[in-house]
């Protein structure tokens, strides 16, 4: 097998003297879809952060093959949005790359894509909830990076959006990225191959 | 990364325009600290007044630059845009002086422009006006980097204010003593260069540690 393309190994990470994950180890190849599942409070989050590089494990490592120089090759979609309330959707995404032609053709057909033409022009603050979630994922797939890290990525969404949302990571899976995300329970009916992973302090 | 610099500092811009007359707020506080002060020592002989003048512009100016610190990066730790910074930390101190810079231009220059206009309106002489406009030229962005190292460190908190205060006070005193002095200076026509090359070397100093400070204390706030 090729080389693991985000090596994870034997992360431990504490709180307050108490342990929210202990010895987590996981190697991610290209072209996969991993799913970290677990019940409330087991550390998903915490591990996504660790991931990305937001938090720092109190031990373990974590390495990164996708690493093209000094770009990360990761984004992430967490429980904030990170777009802003006062620029309307087009802007939001504009401001996430470096803007040319090829990237305003590309942001326009994800937005055809994901239904929100008509919301183009609508500042975000006037957005539901999961129209928000559904900029925000824009955000991740129109970034150029490898990996895409995606806390619940199926809460807030309505059919339609999932079954768009599972195209998109189809395409991605394609361009040999590498999807990771969390959910509460494992994943089996969908139509890419998902590697669950159930994550237990116990 | 030159690219990147410019996209940041306009979509400052574009949301400072989108949220109205909040821009003017830091004038307002200028005009409402100059009006209660002058009410206030409309008793005092005339000369005095104008030798104090300036001096009071300069504090009010510092305070201002105080109570607008914690916006810098507010908005960006509440929306999740601040964790977006650190997970392509390509260059974060370059993003991080992005923020700075377009904080200064938005919520310090309109004062620095305003205030020695407002010297020269309550009959302060032009000379002096000047000194006051360079020394705050040069003093409130320093004072804005200083002050975004403590913002950056409280920003998990809930209520910041007074926590920033606190920091950030002993660290704005050099630049408060250099500033009133150049100004006090050449009120009494001496020489003020060096306290103004003094302050230029202090922006300089903060200029390279602000955004790598900065920096290790986001990623401490987000942990």
């Amino acid at each position: 097998m090729n080389k693991a393309l985000l090596k994870i190994d034997k992360i431990y990470l504490t709180r307050n003297d108490i342990p929210i994950i202990s010895d987590f180890s996981l190697d991610i190849f290209s072209s996969t879809v991993t799913n970290i599942y677990g019940r409330n409070g087991s550390g998903k989050t915490s591990l996504l952060k660790i991931l990305v590089g937001i938090t720092e494990p109190s031990s373990g490592s974590i390495i990164n093959n996708a690493q093209v120089s000094d770009e990360k090759n990761i984004t992430y979609v967490g429980h904030k949005y990170a777009i802003k309330s006062n620029l309307t959707v087009s802007e939001n995404l504009q401001y996430e790359s470096i803007m040319n032609k090829n990237k305003q053709a590309t942001i326009n057909n994800m937005i055809t894509k994901f239904h929100m033409d008509e919301y183009k022009n609508y500042l975000t603050k006037y957005l539901s909830h999961g129209q928000q979630k559904k900029v925000s994922l824009i955000r991740a797939s129109i970034s150029d990076a490898k990996i895409w890290v995606i806390d619940e990525p199926y809460s807030a969404l309505d059919k339609e959006a999932i079954s768009m949302l599972d195209n998109c990571i189809i395409e991605h899976l394609k361009h040999d990225g590498v999807v990771i995300m969390t959910n509460h329970e494992a994943i089996d009916n969908k139509n890419f191959k998902v590697s669950n992973i159930k994550i237990d302090d116990e | 990364m030159m690219n990147n610099f410019i996209k940041n500092v306009n979509k400052e811009f574009l949301i400072a325009s989108r949220s109205g007359l909040e821009i003017l707020m830091p004038i307002m506080y200028l005009f409402i600290i100059m009006i209660f002060f002058n009410i206030s020592i409309s008793y005092v002989q005339r000369d005095i007044v104008l030798e104090l003048l300036p001096l009071m512009i300069w504090i009010s100016c510092l305070l201002i630059c105080v109570l607008n610190l914690e916006t810098i990066f507010k908005d960006d730790y509440e929306d999740g845009t601040l964790d977006m910074f650190v997970v392509n930390d390509k260059y974060l101190e370059l993003d991080i002086i992005a923020k700075v810079l377009s904080h200064w231009i938005l919520s310090n220059l309109p004062v620095v422009i305003i205030a020695p206009l407002l010297c020269i309106v309550l009959g302060l002489d032009a000379g002096t006006s000047y000194v006051l406009f360079i020394t705050l030229l040069v003093g409130t962005p320093t004072m804005s980097l200083v002050g975004s190292i403590a913002a950056a460190l409280t920003i998990s908190l809930k209520k910041n204010k007074i926590l920033i205060s606190i920091i950030v006070l002993p660290m704005y005193i050099p630049i408060l003593i250099f500033g009133t002095s150049a100004v006090n200076n050449s009120f009494f026509n001496i020489n003020y260069q060096s306290e103004i090359i003094m302050m230029a070397m202090i922006f300089l100093i903060f200029l390279i540690v602000a955004p790598v400070a900065c920096s290790r204390a986001i990623k401490i706030s987000l942990d």
